[in-house]
């Protein structure tokens, strides 16, 4: 692996003289993507220089939870950094030949930061820069859903990443087509006859949709493990590969989803400001109630349920033998109770 | 015999991991098996009293849309009279029947849902409460499930 490596950045390092890539290992938490961090040491007639990078490769496609593009995603990393001040890490590049590494992959910068954002919850040690941190999360989520969609997205990719049909021209278009790809896929995930609260789900979704907002470009898996800081401020916000054309409640919802999963409690920070959605509302002016993020809550659990719970489906159905997927069957339940009292299930603890 | 396996991967296996991908994995496997030990002793009772009050389910939404004509409302009332008039299961029970009927009923209330969505879409206030009486069977289950089977407060191997 690190030789065909070497061989990648002699591409995106075409003054080298020298390549020698040290400390190559694998990061654990990539639910999606495999993941190995390693520095590359690049000497040129100029001097060495150490380059901290990952290694972003796709899974075999049989064990893949989400079908994406890295080249897609290499592009919207490099037109947020380029044209935002949202904090990227530089995407070096994309290698979609899968001869080079068995599947397509990326390499890209490895932004300093502590990675463990549970430090700043509960009795973490940096329990006393969650406010500051988390403030300018809020601030950096802002900048994204306000930025210009035809600068980042210049051709359109990220208005239906999946290739299911969602027709991103209006709002309406939008939340109609996106459930009924919900709905469409909910044979691939029935994979016991107690989903049906999922189903109930996306049935309610299209029953019960709230007003329309612009639709703006969405990170997609916005959540307390997707983002570094240090100094409190944020120093990445990471793992784009969901990003897509949306609704901005939807990063809110699916934050509120994953404070839960992740036992952490960003949506109440910054508190002098009354937490993440007052502060969100005094920046954007969105007015977004409670009610409205509960819907997204739902929504976005609905997105990631449909691929995390299909690949659940074809590991029961022994179409796959991945580890991982059975260990979701077991945690992803624990979003289950959230996601009934969203829906008003009589008996379910508030 | 899981506890065990549980001891053995925390004192043979997990001092001798270097890689932190294989150590969040042995820990999620520990997670499983945990969820399993907690699952095994009350699995079977659990799926005879659903098998029992999905049954009852079922008649009750034909109860709660009596009044209605549609296509749907008739589907929703054969089901009731067939899966949810059979036999209530006895326990001790005979695992592989109760099992399939079980699964049997499962379905049925998916499909009862689907049912009550195209009742509710053409302004029957009726299957809001047939989609209540569903609710209120789901969600206390499923949140024994969820608290029978869950290990730990947060997912493994994330920041």
């Amino acid at each position: 692996m690190e030789a065909r490596l070497v061989e990648l950045l002699a591409q995106y390092f075409p003054e080298a003289e020298h390549i020698e890539v040290t400390g190559f290992e694998p990061i654990p938490g990539g639910y999606s993507r495999e993941t190995y961090r390693f520095d590359a040491h690049v000497r040129t007639v100029a001097g060495s220089e150490a380059h901290p990078l990952i290694l972003r490769k796709d899974p075999p496609e049989a064990i893949s939870i989400l079908q994406t593009s890295r080249e897609v995603e290499h592009d919207l990393i490099e037109a947020l950094r380029l044209h935002t001040s949202i904090p990227v890490g530089r995407s070096l590049g994309h290698e979609m030949d899968r001869e080079r590494f068995g599947e397509a992959a990326m390499v890209i910068q490895r932004m300093h930061g502590n990675s463990q954002t549970s430090d700043l919850f509960h009795d973490g040690p940096d329990t006393h820069q969650a406010d500051d941190v988390i403030r300018h999360l809020c601030e950096v989520l802002v900048e994204l859903h306000t930025a210009d969609i035809s600068t980042i997205d210049p051709h359109g990719r990220l208005a239906d990443p999946r290739h299911e049909g969602v027709d991103a021209s209006s709002w309406d278009a939008y939340m109609d087509t996106t459930i009924e790809y919900y709905i469409r896929s909910f044979p691939t995930i029935n994979y016991d006859p107690s989903i049906i609260s999922v189903l109930d789900l996306f049935l309610t979704l299209r029953r019960e949709k709230p007003r329309p907002l612009p639709l703006v470009l969405v990170h997609g898996d916005f959540n307390p493990a997707n983002f570094l800081y240090e100094g409190g401020r944020v120093t990445a916000l990471i793992d784009w590969e969901n990003s897509r054309i949306g609704d901005p409640r939807e990063d809110l919802g699916w934050m509120t989803t994953m404070d839960i999963l992740s036992n952490s409690n960003v949506m109440a920070h910054p508190v002098d400001e009354g937490g993440f959605l007052a502060y969100y509302n005094e920046l954007t002016g969105f007015e977004i109630t409670q009610d409205e993020v509960d819907y997204f809550t739902l929504f976005g659990t609905a997105n990631i349920a449909v691929p995390v719970q299909a690949a659940i489906k074809r590991r029961i159905d022994g179409e796959s033998v991945e580890f991982m997927h059975l260990y979701l069957a077991q945690s992803a339940g624990g979003t289950l109770p959230n996601l009934l009292r969203l829906l008003d299930y009589p008996g379910v603890p508030q | 015999m899981l506890e065990g396996v549980l001891i053995s991967i925390s004192s043979d296996i997990i001092p001798n991991l270097i890689n932190p991908k294989a150590h969040a994995s042995a820990q999620m496997m520990q997670s499983i098996i945990q969820g399993i030990r907690q699952l095994l002793p009350v699995y079977d009772q659990y799926v005879a009293e659903e098998h029992n009050q999905m049954m009852e389910v079922l008649r009750n939404v034909a109860g709660a849309i009596d009044g209605s004509s549609a296509e749907a409302a008739d589907r929703i009332r054969e089901r009731a009279t067939t899966l949810g008039a059979g036999d209530e299961v006895p326990v001790p029970l005979d695992r592989e029947v109760v099992m399939a009927a079980h699964r049997k009923l499962g379905l049925a209330l998916q499909a009862t849902i689907i049912d009550l969505d195209e009742l509710q879409r053409a302004g029957n206030a009726d299957a809001d409460a047939g989609l209540e009486i569903v609710r209120a069977h789901m969600g206390p289950r499923l949140v024994r499930d969820v608290q029978t089977f869950l290990v730990g407060d947060a997912l493994l191997g994330r920041g």
